[in-house]
């Protein structure tokens, strides 16, 4: 262990974009960019449920694509653009009222990886019927069950958006 | 009421509304956007998870790798040498000798169940857990002896990364001493067989015994027509939740703080306390939001959960740092509830028009009460019931609460019903009216009981069944079983079933009103978030008692006040906790209203109030004005009304608080507390008969929630119910392999959660019948959904196959090997 700290353990100068921020960050070789993201930088949103690429809650939008945190390692982010979570408030995305008005979420805690799967969907496709939202977001875990609601959020999230820019 | 009669009890545990309002305008108002929504949806919703402390240090304990073992010696050099490690608790240290979990005391079992466990289940006592019972969860914390794989023991590091006390972990070298194993309820009870936990019980594997009996079934089963036998089996599932178990203490001076991921977050203090010698208000407890619970941790059979905060504070006072130790996935299913492997032989006897006569019951569970008659017994009027029921410990991790204890009991309901109905080849809706009831009696005896205690008289079952039907178009759609194969070369499968509304109606809760000068209102109290909208909801009920806008309410629950309510709410709780908002609030309008007619006197000065000329009664507030009832249009905003209160000195403290308690029924059943209102599920399958696949196309809830302040939450349950409840029934099972006891599927890879494309439709009606025992005749439909589906889904499938499945989950296999067997007895299916 000493000796690898003398030799920093592979650790890597990365430069990555964050919520439109530039970070120049040293990083442990070991580390996955949802620990990157959570437990490093403080970006809690980002939740660890499954840590092993089974429920999305851990999904972040790496340069257009919604990924599973758990299972990227940080020191491969050379580069990349991420969003997170919290970016959607700053920028006002109208996805996180549609989820608090359509009650799409219980404990909340799976809620995060859900709105950024959706997020990634309505950037590519802002007009979404009941079955897109649902291939989107068929791969993400609510053990509260959620999952209906989430339909209703997305598809008023996707109608603000649409008026937006009429 | 005569008072010794109530015991311990100071309020009549028939306590309920008797006069409901019909016009609410913040009260069950749709569209009203969830409080804790954006928070939550934008990733700023704090959980203990994400708790992170200056100077920090993470904590992890040794999984047992082995089902049974004891630890016969251990070396912990080489985890101490590793660099960054800064203390090591070992299952040895004298601080742990003194401490035991549960079991070891009668005087306190659960803080929110009672001060003497064997106390509260009044005139039942026979249903009180028995010590053996209590000690399953764990012996003493981080014990030296294992009682199931992955079981929490011997050795908690604490380093300054994760990373390193997973490392530390590695590196500690014990010698065990591996122990004989038993992991089958049935296996656990043959002579000889291994000893799950001697320490326990070191005669036998039983944990508790227990013989009910009302009426004689012996005589029921002459007067049928018809009586049957059949087997049904639940195997184990997991709670599976959603946020990894955490817990943060810090140890400062004589006090400590604690952030818990806890549902009775107060009882892991109060354990807290009681383990490490502090007094309470030398405590402080913070809750952030929950990843979901489920009963999973910190329920009276988890006591190794609370046991976490033990070793956490022990480590904070050792290193002078804050402690926060952690469960990764695979701990987390070890570790947290699930629910039992239940065995079950049913003989039931019937008349040919569907009135049951006698039910009897014999079950076997490993790890928990899920005796199989409760449901009987609260809901129908069969006279003659019987049950013998064996606890029995095995080497797997403890068992209690799962959304919720009742689901055997639900599961057992279903089954029986439905077999009846199928014998006859009568409509199970009917059969199910025919023996609607309460403890052997008639809907004519609950119709009386209901008008001589103040509740509106309605058929809750009946209602339920006709907006069930239509909404699935039951007459239309239900059909003998194994006798409509759809174009598409499925089969097709309509069910029902339907129990009573949820138990817990009944608990203790407190909680403060406070306004600040500017009008607005915070309630005071401390609660777990489970999901269940406590936070919209309260406000809602202050909001609409005092005449606030909906915005001028909040309720942020997460700090200790000095206030404590149920948790979870919503689901049953808020039958209790709504009284003490909703009392608090009415108090709080009254001395706002006092305010506003009572001039204020300084010595030599007097300052009128806002109505000088009038008494509170002459007043009224709506949207947080305050104004003349004879004439709305003199009116003045509540904001000014507490300003002028408190004569708008500088740095004004808050000038309107109010606080009410609660205490309604006891927990545990107390005889003549019949339960009201009624829930009907329908669910329609197609099934593949080659592969024994099964589709659900449809459930349909109708819950009685009595009021539902919250609609858009009790949907919430509903569909939510729907999911883990088929999820529940298909799919969900904890696997352990025969050998080892090792658990195979402690992931969610393996372990499978329902997700969206797993149920086609839910449809969720609500009815408001005002039966229930809350405030404003609301009661809790949370747990019931997820426990009653899986029997409703059974019910479809062997209406679509003509066979039952009665071994839960019902995964393909064991339908294509019941679809055999319908085929052999038929002759094929056509
Ligand atoms: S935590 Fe990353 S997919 Fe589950
Ligand atoms: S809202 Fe609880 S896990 Fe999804």
């Amino acid at each position: 262990m000493i000796q690898k700290q003398q030799d920093d353990g592979g650790n890597k100068k990365v430069t990555m974009k964050i919520n439109n921020q530039e970070y120049n960050l040293v990083i442990e070789p070991h580390w996955t960019l949802r620990e990157l993201i959570h437990d490093k930088l403080g970006l809690t949103g980002t939740k660890e449920m499954c840590d092993k690429g089974a429920c999305g809650s851990c999904t972040v939008i790496m340069d257009g694509r919604p990924i599973l945190s758990c299972m990227a390692l940080a020191i491969e982010c050379e580069g990349r653009e991420i969003e997170t979570v919290e970016n959607l408030e700053v920028v006002g995305h109208p996805l996180v009222d549609a989820y608090a008005n359509n009650h799409a979420m219980q404990c909340g805690y799976c809620t995060p990886g859900f709105v950024m799967t959706a997020k990634a969907l309505l950037d590519k496709n802002p007009n979404p019927d009941e079955e897109d939202i649902k291939d989107a977001l068929e791969g993400n875990i609510c053990r509260c069950g959620t999952y209906p609601a989430h339909i209703g959020a997305v598809l008023e999230a996707g109608r603000k958006l649409e008026g937006g820019k009429k | 009421m005569d008072k010794q009669k109530l015991g311990i009890m100071e309020i009549e545990p028939l306590v309920r509304d008797r006069y409901i309002q019909d016009e609410f305008s913040i009260i069950g108002k749709r569209g009203i956007a969830r409080m804790c929504g954006k928070e939550k949806a934008g990733g700023r919703a704090e959980y203990t998870r994400d708790v992170k402390l200056p100077g920090m240090l993470y904590c992890r304990i040794m999984p047992s790798p082995y089902a049974h073992a004891r630890i016969k010696s251990m070396s912990t050099e080489r985890a101490e040498a590793l660099p960054g490690v800064r203390a090591v608790l070992r299952y040895d240290d004298p601080e742990l000798a003194d401490k035991p979990l549960f079991g070891l005391e009668t005087k306190f079992n659960a803080g929110h169940l009672a001060s003497d466990g064997q106390a509260f289940y009044h005139g039942k006592e026979e249903l009180a857990v028995t010590q053996e019972q209590w000690k399953q969860g764990a012996g003493r914390v981080l014990d030296g002896v294992a009682w199931w794989e992955g079981h929490p023991v011997g050795v908690a590091v604490a380093a300054d990364t994760p990373e390193l006390a997973e490392e530390a972990l590695s590196l500690i070298d014990i010698e065990w001493e591996e122990l004989p194993l038993v992991l089958n309820p049935m296996e656990a009870l043959k002579p000889g067989a291994p000893l799950a936990a001697a320490e326990i019980n070191n005669r036998n594997n039983i944990i508790r015994k227990l013989k009910i009996e009302h009426g004689d079934v012996e005589k029921g089963f002459k007067e049928a027509d018809k009586v049957i036998k059949f087997d049904a089996r639940r195997r184990p599932y997991s709670v599976a939740d959603a946020e990894p178990m955490s817990d943060v203490i810090l140890w400062r001076g004589d006090n400590v703080e604690i952030w818990a991921h806890q549902q009775q977050a107060y009882d892991g203090k109060i354990i807290f306390g009681m383990k490490m010698g502090i007094p309470l208000n030398r405590i402080k407890l913070h809750v952030p939001y929950q990843g979901s619970q489920f009963g999973g941790g910190g329920n009276p059979m988890m006591h190794h959960t609370h046991g976490v905060h033990i070793i956490s504070g022990i480590l904070s006072k050792r290193t002078g740092r804050p402690v926060k130790t952690f469960y990764n996935r695979r701990d987390n299913f070890y570790n947290l509830s699930q629910d039992a492997d239940c065995h079950t032989t049913f003989k039931v006897g019937f008349r040919n028009d569907g009135t049951i006569t006698a039910v009897k019951i014999d079950n076997i569970c490993a790890k928990m009460g899920q005796y199989g008659i409760d449901h009987f017994e609260e809901n129908t009027r069969i006279p003659n019931l019987a049950l013998n029921y064996l606890e029995t410990n095995i080497n797997v991790a403890p068992a209690y609460w799962f959304r919720c204890e009742q689901n055997h009991n639900a599961l057992c309901l279903s089954i029986v019903f439905d077999h009846v109905a199928a014998e006859l080849g009568m409509d199970p809706t009917l059969v199910a009216l025919k023996n609607d009831g309460t403890e052997g009696r008639d809907m004519e005896y609950l119709s009386k009981f209901k008008k001589e205690h103040g509740f509106p008289d309605r058929d809750s079952l009946k209602e339920a069944i006709e907006l069930g039907k239509k909404a699935i178009d039951w007459d239309k759609k239900w059909h003998l079983p194994g006798t409509k194969l759809l174009p598409n070369g499925k089969l097709h499968g309509i069910g029902f079933t339907w129990t009573h509304e949820w138990d817990d109606t009944r608990g203790v809760a407190c909680a403060g009103v406070l306004m600040h000068c500017d009008g607005t209102v915070d309630i005071l109290s401390q609660k777990s978030d489970d999901g269940l909208n406590a936070m919209t909801t309260h406000c809602q009920i202050v909001a609409e008692e005092m005449g606030l806008k909906l915005e001028d309410v909040n309720f942020r629950f997460f700090e200790e006040v000095g206030f404590q309510m149920m948790t979870p709410d919503g689901s049953c709780n808020l039958a209790v906790d709504a009284y003490v908002t909703r009392n608090a609030a009415r108090e709080a309008k009254q001395k706002l209203l006092e305010y506003a007619t009572t001039p204020i006197k300084l010595i030599d000065i007097t300052y009128p109030p806002a109505f000088p000329d009038n008494y509170p009664d002459d007043l009224d507030v709506k949207d947080s004005v305050v104004y003349l009832k004879a004439d709305p249009c003199i009116n003045v905003p509540v904001a000014e009304i507490v300003k002028r209160a408190t004569l708008n000195q500088g740095g004004t403290r808050a000038p309107l608080f109010t606080w009410n308690w609660h205490r309604q029924g006891r927990y545990g059943t107390e005889k003549g507390r019949h339960r009201l209102t009624r829930q009907a599920y329908f669910a329609e399958v197609e099934v593949d008969p080659g592969t024994g696949g099964v589709e659900i196309k449809k459930i349909v809830n109708i819950n009685d929630v009595g009021k539902a302040i919250s609609p858009e939450t009790c949907e919430g349950q509903q569909y939510g119910g729907d999911y883990m409840g088929a999820g529940r029934a298909m799919a969900e099972e904890m696997i352990y392999d025969p050998k080892t006891g090792v658990k195979l599927n402690a992931n969610f890879i393996d372990y499978k959660v329902f997700t969206m494309r797993d149920v086609d439709t839910t449809v969720n009606l609500l009815l408001e019948t005002g039966m229930g025992y809350g405030p404003y005749g609301l009661n809790g439909i949370g747990e019931d959904i997820a426990t009653v589906v899986p029997g409703v889904i059974g019910a479809a499938i062997y209406n679509a196959i003509g066979e039952w499945v009665d071994d839960h989950p019902m995964t393909p296999d064991k339908v294509l090997k019941a679809i055999s067997k319908a085929n052999v007895k038929r002759g094929g299916l056509k």
